[in-house]
């Protein structure tokens, strides 16, 4: 079988606040293959990012706490290396690109120079190397004219071309790994597509693997292979993206389905989850989902103990007591080297 | 506010310009700053200011700059020149020298300047110091004078290798640079800085009246400010020329009157504009390193870092800094470098607490985040990508920092702690108080002077803090 890149085992994360702990990631355990997009899904506050900063060790400590766990990058623990040897780690191996693209590049200094700087860092270049490197990486993610560009501000920018400029920068010292934390949200739909298209195509040109944290469903359904559905620092299902959107098997992967729009369907109102996104200082007991429950609220079980993450099928894992055959199930750490078939959509909106 | 602002309309600098590609935040931030009258004429003294300081030899001396006697031709006023009036000429001579051609980036322009005044600084100290090299070894003792020696020379050719590199290909000032160095380091070393230790003024006066002077090209001002007039007492306190009484018994002409030594006031003033500058700008300056650094540290680090700083800037902040400079004044003597350092070592907590704040701002945005994650190391994430976003305020900051350090040498002055033998402003304040009898020239010439130069300061910075606080500015 294929080795991962990146195996995550058991990661725990605590936050220290004035009135008490709270655990925003619990028990998280996935796999991410050469080559793959792993897909985490969840609403507001579930835990998805928190999950990602902390493979680069980006967890504001204190209030934030490891607790426990392994984040594997080739066999070596992340959590265990000291601070020069994450910094090597940190942008050659791993890269990661943030949500809000109008705030992630400094406003003082000149595109080229923000890409120079890490090339610099992680390649034995000379400064005049390391801009031709710059303007290349700029070519790459589709910015005419990178030459010029590359001494402009940030501020002299739109929104998708500063997206654009972080996926060059993120990807001029040829990551391994790409973790893109909710990369289109603040992004208008029809840049969306095209920066999504552009990750395809740059994955299939250096079989990157990409961690891609996203709340919508539709951006999972274009891109990933293997999807991981947290609720309420969990992962509550995780499963095939073909297999997760044929066959849901936990009750909010349901919901959470039902409650994208479709086109053509007629409905006066969108289907939406009962209740509200459990505050992670007064979880619930037992299932975390149960006060919002559809399947059998009134079962005792669900209010005294939390399901774990079992392997109900074949690639199929889910942590609900009313799935058939959980109970029997075997509890095993997810891991999926599944690639799925991509339409390659070369040259129609990236240039 | 729309009244004042409406002479500045013909000349507004920070309209729209049409092509021209858009200006960064420093750029924005300056014309801003200075599109206001306000901030000119704070700008126009200062600038008055640093160009006494700079040519004050020039300006007032009683050394005349040409002198033919008996035949002989000579320049006294060179000959006399000491080794800071020298770096401080080549300093801003290359400044402006730069500031003229306009072609070279800021940074090369900095790198020039350092390594004129590293270039200068050596050749002009050589001869007086090797004149003095008996008091030397003697006072430091022999091995660490030449270990001392040796640091110095080598922070020297640091600089200059540094600042040669930095030029990278920068031929429209590198060339330049290396032929107006060759051309110093030639004439400095064929006559050497070496003024002579003791100065007889009055001895242009007598020959003059002996009749030998041929020839005389004097300074502006024709005299120096410890130039004292000993032997004719009726010069002491005289009132400037123009008003007439007493100053029409004598034949000089003294545009603010004497002192009590017999000084000539304006002379003083011009030559104490050097305290004044340096004083600010030096105490402000360390200031601000101590107050970015520990504010840094506190603003990225949080936790028991900021508490543990900040309880440190509060201890800091309850040391009332006039009551300590006058105990080191007690204790250690009369020394300016000595005051410049308390003043910078007490007052940079508000300087802490600013970059503290924007610090606490500034390391959740992704840009800070991205930047850790990019790998880079501490020291370019604070100071490469957090400070010059942060910077701003403490800019502010110090730009009245530096008028309430003049203050505060002033103060000491006037309550005669300050310098004894170069003149201050504060001290010719005190002289006017001390005298017993009222000699209003000695109370309003450097009482205008500081005055004057306080406001400036406050005008530019209140300027400066409107041209960058996002809620005045207006787009």
């Amino acid at each position: 079988m294929q080795q991962p890149l990146l195996e995550i085992r058991d990661l725990n994360v605590a936050f220290d606040m004035k009135h008490g702990q709270i655990r925003p990631v619990r028990d998280v355990s996935y796999c991410i293959y050469p080559g793959q997009t792993v897909a985490l899904v969840g609403e507001s506050g579930c835990g998805k990012s928190v999950t990602a900063l902390s493979i680069l060790r980006l967890i504001p400590e204190p209030p934030g706490r490891v607790l426990g766990g392994q984040i594997l990058l080739e066999g070596r623990d992340l959590l265990a290396l000291s601070e020069p040897e994450m910094r090597k780690v940190c942008g050659k191996d791993i890269a990661m690109i943030f949500q809000e693209p109008m705030t992630s590049l400094n406003p003082v200094f000149t595109i080229g120079d923000q890409i120079a700087e890490a090339v610099l860092l992680h390649q034995h270049v000379t400064p005049r190397q390391a801009r031709d490197i710059a303007e290349q990486a700029l070519r790459d993610v589709g910015i005419a004219d990178a030459g010029r560009r590359l001494d402009e501000y940030p501020h002299q920018m739109s929104g998708g071309m500063r997206q654009r400029v972080m996926i060059a920068m993120a990807l001029s010292c040829r990551p391994k790994l790409l973790i893109a934390d909710e990369p289109t949200t603040a992004l208008d739909v029809t840049i969306q597509a095209q920066i999504l298209e552009l990750l395809r195509k740059l994955q299939r040109q250096t079989n990157m693997s990409i961690l891609l944290i996203t709340h919508d469903l539709g951006v999972v359904a274009e891109n990933a292979d293997v999807v991981g559905v947290m609720y309420a620092s969990r992962i509550v299902e995780y499963a095939t993206a073909e297999e997760l959107f044929d066959h849901p098997l936990h009750p909010y992967t349901e919901g959470l389905l039902r409650s994208v729009p479709r086109l053509g369907a007629r409905a006066d109102r969108l289907t939406t989850i009962p209740g509200t996104v459990p505050n992670p200082a007064r979880f619930p007991s037992g299932c975390k989902f149960h006060p919002r429950c559809h399947r059998m609220s009134g079962d005792p079980a669900c209010a005294a103990d939390e399901p774990l993450l079992r392997e109900v099928r074949p690639g199929h894992w889910a942590a609900c007591h009313h799935v058939e055959g959980h109970a029997d199930s075997p509890v095993t750490r997810p891991a999926l080297a599944h690639r799925r078939q991509l339409a390659a959509a070369e040259g129609s909106l990236v240039a | 506010m729309s009244i004042a602002e409406l002479p500045s309309a013909p000349l507004n600098l920070a309209g729209p310009t049409g092509d021209q590609p858009p200006r960064t935040f420093a750029q924005q931030a300056f014309i801003d700053t200075f599109s206001n009258w306000r901030a000119r004429l704070g700008a126009v003294w200062i600038v008055l200011l640093a160009f006494a300081a700079v040519f004050a030899p020039f300006l007032a001396n009683s050394h005349p700059y040409l002198l033919k006697v008996d035949g002989r031709w000579s320049s006294p006023l060179l000959e006399h020149l000491a080794p800071v009036d020298v770096i401080l000429l080549v300093g801003a001579l290359t400044a402006m020298a730069l500031l003229a051609m306009r072609s070279a980036g800021v940074r090369a322009c900095a790198m020039a300047l350092v390594w004129m005044v590293a270039l200068t600084t050596p050749l002009a100290l050589w001869k007086v110091a090797w004149r003095n090299r008996d008091v030397l070894s003697i006072t430091i003792g022999t091995p660490l004078a030449w270990a001392l020696l040796l640091v110095v020379c080598l922070v020297i050719l640091g600089a200059l290798v540094w600042t040669w590199r930095g030029l990278g290909r920068q031929g429209m000032v590198r060339w330049p640079l290396l032929a107006a160095g060759a051309l110093l380091a030639a004439v400095l070393i064929a006559r050497p800085i070496d003024p002579p230790r003791t100065v007889v003024y009055e001895h242009y006066r007598e020959m003059e009246r002996a009749g030998r002077v041929q020839f005389i090209l004097r300074a502006p001002i024709p005299y120096s400010a410890s130039d004292r007039m000993r032997d004719s007492s009726q010069h002491r306190l005289l009132p400037p020329s123009w008003w007439g009484g007493d100053a029409r018994r004598v034949s000089t002409w003294h545009w603010m009157g004497t002192d009590v030594n017999s000084s000539d006031v304006l002379s003083r003033i011009i030559h104490a504009s050097r305290i004044a500058l340096a004083i600010g700008f030096i105490s402000t300056g360390i200031a601000v390193v101590i107050g970015v650094v520990i504010g840094g540290i506190m603003g990225f680090f949080v936790g028991r870092v900021d508490i543990i700083g900040m309880r440190l800037v509060e201890i800091f902040e309850a040391i009332p800094t006039l009551f300590l400079l006058i105990a080191f004044v007690a204790f250690f003597g009369r020394n300016l470098y000595l005051m410049m350092a308390i003043i910078g070592l007490v007052t940079w907590t508000g300087d802490a607490r600013f970059i503290r704040a924007e610090f606490l701002k500034l390391r959740n945005q992704d840009f800070v985040q991205a930047a850790i994650a990019a790998g880079l190391p501490l020291r370019s994430v604070l100071f490469r990508h957090m400070l010059p976003n942060g910077i701003t305020p403490v800019l502010v900051a110090a730009s009245f920092g530096v008028a309430s350090a003049i203050l505060y040498e002033a103060t000491l002055s006037f309550l005669g702690l300050g310098l004894v033998d170069e003149p201050s402003w504060g001290q010719m304040l005190e002289q006017a108080r001390t005298l017993g009898r009222f000699t209003w020239w000695m109370a309003i010439f450097p009482g205008m002077a500081i005055f004057l130069t306080v406001f400036a300061y406050n005008l530019v910075g209140e300027s400066f803090r409107d041209a960058i606080d996002p809620r005045i500015r207006k787009l």
